[in-house]
């Protein structure tokens, strides 16, 4: 099983391909950060923050005080002056114009990572079946479960590359722009009671990544499964690719059906159980898991029976 | 007469759908033996290897090799196969090393040593760094020859090996296949629509047509030995005259005109005859050859006519 992962990380890793997928991923980091940085106020005073901060407190009052406000509103105002006034007394100030906003800024670049696995996943089944190297691989003594097995695996781990590139190129990059500044900066939020708590900046930035990687893995799941039934990787590509963009818009066409709440897209964003609220009424974490976990059962059911199963003919 | 086999077909069949592809083969193939399959086009030759190689299900009967159920015990029975599926497909990308690297590392056992080994066999030695796309198609064939023998198999099943190969590279082939049955007991089973090839690689022939087995014979059988009744061609001129001379000795159905003389049928003792009767009516003799029925003869006669390739 080693062997057969090693052969297949062979197998990516010695492509142009891969190495540019992997260039183009720091290039997007570095970009990104660098405008981020560019467009800083470098000339305000060290203490701006708490004048902007004073500004804020006053614009969520004027919401208080206002009747017609919805409840929503209400309790988004109230944990702002919370997270407020505990960064005063706290002397902490708030994250952007620091290393840490163009970091977790980046870490809406895992749509990236998505997006060069699918291309990886897509490819790694029906490029062997379109180069014919498929029946090579398949004559040696190695199971054809074995085989789907390692190439997922190889895959998986081509995307927690990119996230680790990601990660560190981000923070090294951004540290650099603001030499190290801040790098200690904790994040302040509210937990349920609206007390404002300190978090670390770190242990928020991989739940953002962990969040946006189930959907990574899915989309990845569904690349795999299709390029392995129809022995296609423009197909396996295509689709998945036409599924990241046109899930949301989708899911925003059904919301009316209590059924949406059953389709993929619907539940990819466990972050709305985190911030905001969720796509439909009555949907909690554990439904979107259990309804996540059932797709990724069955992709992966699919790729399996129909490659262990089929005849490799022409 | 024969020791165990190596690889048996028992009754195999496959079925796509209602159409019945393979009609139940059977047929055994010894240690030691180049092992032909014949046959047009669509004839169920590359079906039926892929069956041996696992690359598709059987739908009834069954293959073992070296005793092993290819269907059941998978993986113990391909362990001792080594496959050229058609053109060896490989990965271009990698260095011709690589490849070598891959499928090594599918198969216990295999050293690098070994590796160097089979790429000295197949003479790449310089080049085997290279990336596999700037390889001439004779050099990805006699990789194919390397990563088939890699694992030392007791069996190499070879689909249409020659397909776009120019006439060295088939010859090439052929020399490694009779070097590696002589030298290392190897069995090869290999198929192809070209007669000519068959003739001279395979000590015997299976003749498929229609997803049935024709006929199985020693190729000596098939293609007739020089001893038996045979025709010759001999090269005399002028044409009329010799034609006239041959009729009178052996009789007109024994003779036919051909543009460089004369063919006679006749048996091996009567050739100086014939020849002495034709030098007496001051006929210019240039040559004579024997005639062997080839099996593209003996192919048409057998699947009464159909055309090959």
């Amino acid at each position: 099983m080693v062997n057969l992962i090693l052969n297949e990380n062979m197998k990516l890793y010695r492509r142009w391909r891969t190495w540019v997928m992997v260039a183009l991923m720091i290039g997007a980091v570095l970009l990104g950060s660098f405008v981020e940085w560019y467009y800083d106020d470098k000339d305000a005073p060290p203490d701006a923050w708490r004048t902007e901060i004073a500004e804020e407190k006053e614009h969520f009052n004027k919401l208080l005080a206002d009747p017609g406000m919805d409840e929503e509103t209400i309790t988004y105002a109230k944990d702002q002056l919370a997270i407020g006034e505990y960064m005063l007394a706290n002397d902490i100030r708030p994250e952007s114009g620091t290393m840490w906003d163009g970091i977790n800024g980046s870490a809406t670049l895992v749509i990236l990572i998505t997006l060069f696995t699918v291309i990886v996943a897509g490819d790694s089944l029906a490029g062997e079946f379109s180069t014919g190297t498929i029946k090579l691989l398949l004559i040696r003594p190695a199971s054809r479960s074995k085989i789907l097995v390692s190439k997922y695996i190889s895959m998986i781990m081509f995307g927690l590359l990119l996230l680790v590139v990601l990660f560190v190129v981000s923070v090294l990059f951004n540290g650099v722009l603001y030499q190290f500044k801040d790098i200690g900066l904790p994040l302040v939020t509210t937990d349920a009671a609206g007390n404002a708590v300190e978090k670390s900046m770190v242990a928020n930035l991989w739940l953002t990544y962990l969040l946006n990687g189930v959907s990574t893995i899915l989309f990845v799941t569904m690349a795999f499964m299709i390029s392995a039934a129809f022995r296609s990787s423009a197909m396996a590509i295509g689709f998945s690719i036409f599924a990241l963009f046109a899930g949301t818009l989708l899911t925003e066409l059904i919301q009316a059906y209590s059924w949406a709440k059953y389709v993929l897209f619907a539940n990819l964003d466990l972050s709305m159980y985190l911030v905001g609220r969720p796509y439909q009424e009555g949907m909690t974490l554990v439904f979107s898991i259990l309804v996540l976990a059932a797709y990724f059962v069955v992709f992966n059911l699919v790729s399996w029976l129909v490659f262990t199963r089929r005849d490799v003919a022409a | 007469m024969m020791s165990e086999p190596i690889v048996s077909l028992r009754n195999v069949t496959k079925r796509i759908g209602r159409k019945t592809i393979i009609d139940n083969v059977s047929f055994d193939v010894p240690k030691g033996e180049i092992f032909g399959f014949l046959g047009p086009n669509g004839a169920g030759k590359t079906t039926t290897i892929r069956m041996m190689v696992g690359l598709m299900s059987i739908t009834s009967g069954t293959i073992t090799i070296q005793g092993k159920n290819v269907a059941k015990e998978f993986e113990q029975a391909i362990r001792h196969v080594g496959g050229i599926v058609e053109n060896p497909e490989m990965y271009k990308f990698l260095s011709g090393y690589h490849n070598l690297v891959h499928y090594a590392r599918m198969v216990p056992g295999v050293t690098t040593e070994r590796i160097r080994e089979v790429v000295e066999l197949v003479k790449l030695e310089d080049r085997i760094h290279d990336k596999v796309k700037k390889y001439s198609l004779g050099m990805r064939q006699r990789l194919g020859v390397a990563q088939a023998l890699l694992h030392r198999p007791s069996l190499l099943i070879l689909d249409e090996p020659t397909n776009g190969l120019d006439p060295a590279g088939i010859r090439e082939l052929r020399d490694y296949l009779r070097q590696l049955t002589r030298e290392e007991g190897i069995t090869v089973i290999v198929s192809s629509h070209l007669l000519s090839e068959m003739e001279l690689m395979c000590d015997r022939v299976a003749i498929m047509m229609s997803g049935k087995i024709v006929d199985v014979k020693p190729t000596r059988e098939l293609i007739g030995s020089h001893d038996q009744a045979a025709s010759y061609l001999i090269e005399a001129s002028p044409a009329e005259r010799a034609f006239a001379a041959a009729v009178e000795f052996a009789g007109a159905s024994a003779v036919k005109a051909v543009p460089e003389g004369v063919e006679v049928t006749a048996d091996r003792d009567q050739v100086p005859d014939i020849l002495a009767h034709l030098m007496r009516t001051d006929v210019r003799i240039y040559g004579v050859t024997p005639m062997r029925q080839s099996l593209e003869d003996r192919f048409l006669e057998i699947t009464g006519g159909e055309r090959v390739g």
